[in-house]
């Protein structure tokens, strides 16, 4: 099978999995107890008016005919309106989207530049204290609740040192590149950007810098005892090389694929994330939909979510194949 | 299935790795913690003491400011006073904000971890395992359905998945009557144990997915094992194979797994209580949340505690899971599913 032909053929597997992660969804609303009615209702309706808000949320209609109209009208971008904000489902999700993927994408950095150098640190000075120590970070990390680093940074940095801002989101990154265009004070507002983002990136990204530590550390251990790092020592190499250029090299890929089984992980531990510092992302809408049965919302958040996963697997699994051409064949 | 091989495996490694005797120790602490729960708290957990809230724990005691409202001259008015905290001998981890006893919450809160992590992965095992090994060994259709539906599950984060469903199903809980206390052995304890039977479900529901994909993948490599072959040409049906012959040899892995199942689920269940998705108060992520709203105001420990509970919990459950993992088979997966 050629690169072309793989990467078309997860794509179409891509999009089977987006239809079930929609039908899915779809369905939720029917294993769940209670009529959404009830969420837009006045506790004291009468029948009749229950009939007519039935009638103009379309939810008389057969199951066949809500769910093909659903899905029609989900592939003209339309995920129809919130019960309880009046907005577009739409516009609301793809206004909070923006901040989770600010929050998730700022996590990933700091686990990633922390963790790749303290993996191979640690593989390549192994049971020397520097790798104790890499080993005990890294098992604290994967096994800390999220939420409840992100109430200690909280403790320690905003309340006992009151260095940063512990609610919402102040300014977001689009707003400190686009002060150095408009010739705004940069300085200030990245400094502001930063006292919002660092606490929520550090409680988010500790799981995983502590994940890919570890992964990292056997991988490099793995990769350092095969026979090509033998034959390149054995051919004067300088170690560096070795280390960086092929044992790394190896190493990442599979880091990579499991990064990208793990973003639903990263997803979930946004939503709590943004619960502690009131973050106003994808999850906490989430959180908010549910409690109040806005069904809309929730079922376009769910999709969503379900859909960027989709994406970045497909896209992680292009790039695999990119990188080594024998996942193809298979 | 558990051959002597496989004991000196464990013994081997557990005498070399000072982690894996450290990991022990700690599960084997919070489990009797778990078990024995009303004879190591020394208060009802539930048992609120007004005016003993907000203690410290010892070796912390503390002077601060409290204003109260007072009669000063037939006036209400606000009075500020320094008043000295002194931590209270009775109550080692201190009182919440309602003067419940730190200690004795620490200690319940075990028992929730505990039983749902462990009820939570033998539900996700007993769904998993089977669908696993039947779309592994047969293929072919069944495998690709399988396969998809993994996928679709696989799309939804675990924690929102789990948010969702017990959010729209409702916090259901079941009373279990606790028998040290219904045989009269810690009379002041709460009668039964709250189990949040809804949590239990949904996070077996949300999990199984890693034990389908766990057992899947050793089915197709055991299928095309001579011994299997040999009692297929013996004329053995397809489900004794599988449970004589593909089960057993695919415990190992699922067994590993399992342990890292029961952390990443007590963490889950720490996070639903914490969002208020559980249908039990006495949890520790339901303790990290009533905590949070004293963070600012001085009473760190309130939401400190707990946190160290899991942590430890958490720790202690990783590290066997990789002594397991060490022993048994060095080339499995540990990582998966967690919170």
């Amino acid at each position: 099978m050629s690169f072309g032909r793989f990467a078309l053929k997860r794509s179409l597997q891509g999009i089977g999995v987006v239809w079930g992660v929609v039908t899915v969804v779809f369905a939720l609303r029917f294993v769940t107890p209670g009529s959404p009615i009830n969420a837009v209702a006045p506790l004291d309706a009468t029948q009749e008016t229950r009939q007519a808000i039935a009638a103009e949320l379309g939810l008389n209609q057969p199951l066949y005919v809500q769910y093909g109209q659903y899905v029609f009208e989900l592939l003209q971008g339309d995920m129809g309106r919130s019960y309880i904000r009046g907005q577009e489902v739409t516009t609301l999700v793809f206004e909070r989207l923006p901040a989770t993927i600010e929050l998730a994408l700022a996590a990933s950095v700091v686990a990633i530049v922390l963790a790749i150098p303290l993996g191979v640190i640690s593989a390549t000075r192994r049971n020397e204290p520097v790798d104790y120590g890499a080993t005990l970070v890294s098992l604290g990390g994967i096994s800390t609740p999220n939420f409840w680093l992100g109430i200690m940074l909280i403790l320690i940095f905003a309340v006992e040192f009151n260095i940063f801002n512990t609610s919402g989101r102040g300014v977001d990154v689009g707003d400190v590149a686009m002060s150095v265009i408009n010739a705004e004070p940069f300085v200030g507002t990245l400094l502001t950007w930063l006292a919002y983002i660092t606490l929520p990136a550090i409680a988010l990204g500790t799981y995983f810098m502590a994940l890919i530590t570890r992964l990292t550390r056997s991988g490099m251990l793995d990769e350092l005892s095969k026979g090509y790092v033998q034959a390149a020592r054995a051919k004067g190499l300088p170690r560096t090389l070795i280390r960086y250029k092929h044992a790394l090299r190896n190493t990442l890929i599979p880091v990579i694929t499991v990064l990208g089984l793990q973003l639903g992980t990263l997803i979930g531990g946004a939503v709590i994330t943004e619960a502690v510092f009131s973050w106003p992302g994808l999850g906490t809408l989430v959180i908010e939909s549910i409690n109040q049965r806005d069904w809309p919302a929730l079922q376009g958040s769910l999709i969503v979510i379900g859909t960027s996963f989709v994406l970045v697997n497909i896209l992680v699994d292009v790039v695999y194949a990119y990188l080594d051409p024998e996942v193809v064949t298979d | 299935m558990v051959s002597s091989r496989v004991i000196r495996n464990l013994k081997k490694e557990f005498k070399n790795s000072g982690l894996a005797k450290l990991g022990l120790a700690l599960v084997v602490v919070i489990l009797l913690t778990a078990v024995f729960a009303p004879f190591i708290a020394p208060h009802n957990p539930t048992d609120q003491q007004l005016n003993q809230s907000e203690l410290p724990p010892i070796g912390f005691s503390e002077t601060a400011e409290r204003t109260s409202s007072q009669m000063v001259d037939g006036e209400i008015q606000t009075v500020t006073e320094e008043v000295e905290i002194t931590a209270d001998p009775d109550h080692v981890f201190g009182t919440d904000g309602l003067g419940r006893d730190m200690f004795s919450r620490v200690v319940y809160g075990a028992r929730t971890s505990l039983i749902v992590g462990v009820l939570g992965t033998l539900l996700a095992a007993s769904i998993g395992v089977p669908v696993g090994l039947l779309a592994g060994y047969h293929r072919g259709r069944v495998d690709d359905a399988l396969m998809r539906i993994a996928d679709i599950s696989l799309a939804f984060p675990s924690l929102v998945l789990a948010v969702a469903l017990i959010g729209l199903w409702g916090r259901a809980a079941v009373n279990v009557p606790d028998p040290f206390v219904v045989a009269g052995l810690a009379p002041e304890m709460p009668e039964s144990f709250v189990l949040p039977i809804t949590v239990v479900i949904v996070v077996g529901l949300v999990n199984w997915v890693w034990f389908a994909r766990v057992a899947r993948g050793e089915a197709l490599s055991l299928r095309g094992q001579e011994y299997v072959k040999a009692s297929r040409a013996l004329g053995a049906d397809d489900n004794t194979i599988i449970l004589r012959h593909v089960l057993p040899n695919a415990v190992t892995p699922i067994i590993v797994l399992g342990t890292v199942q029961v952390a990443a689920i007590i963490l889950l269940e720490s996070s639903l209580s914490f969002l208020g998705f559980s249908g039990t108060t006495l949890s520790w992520g339901f303790d990290i949340a009533q905590g949070r709203d004293y963070v600012s105001s001085g009473q760190w420990w309130i939401a400190s505690i707990p946190g160290l509970a899991i942590m430890l919990s958490v720790i202690g459950i990783n590290l066997l899971g990789d002594w397991l993992r060490d022993a048994l088979d060095p080339g499995i997966e540990g990582e998966g599913g967690a919170a």
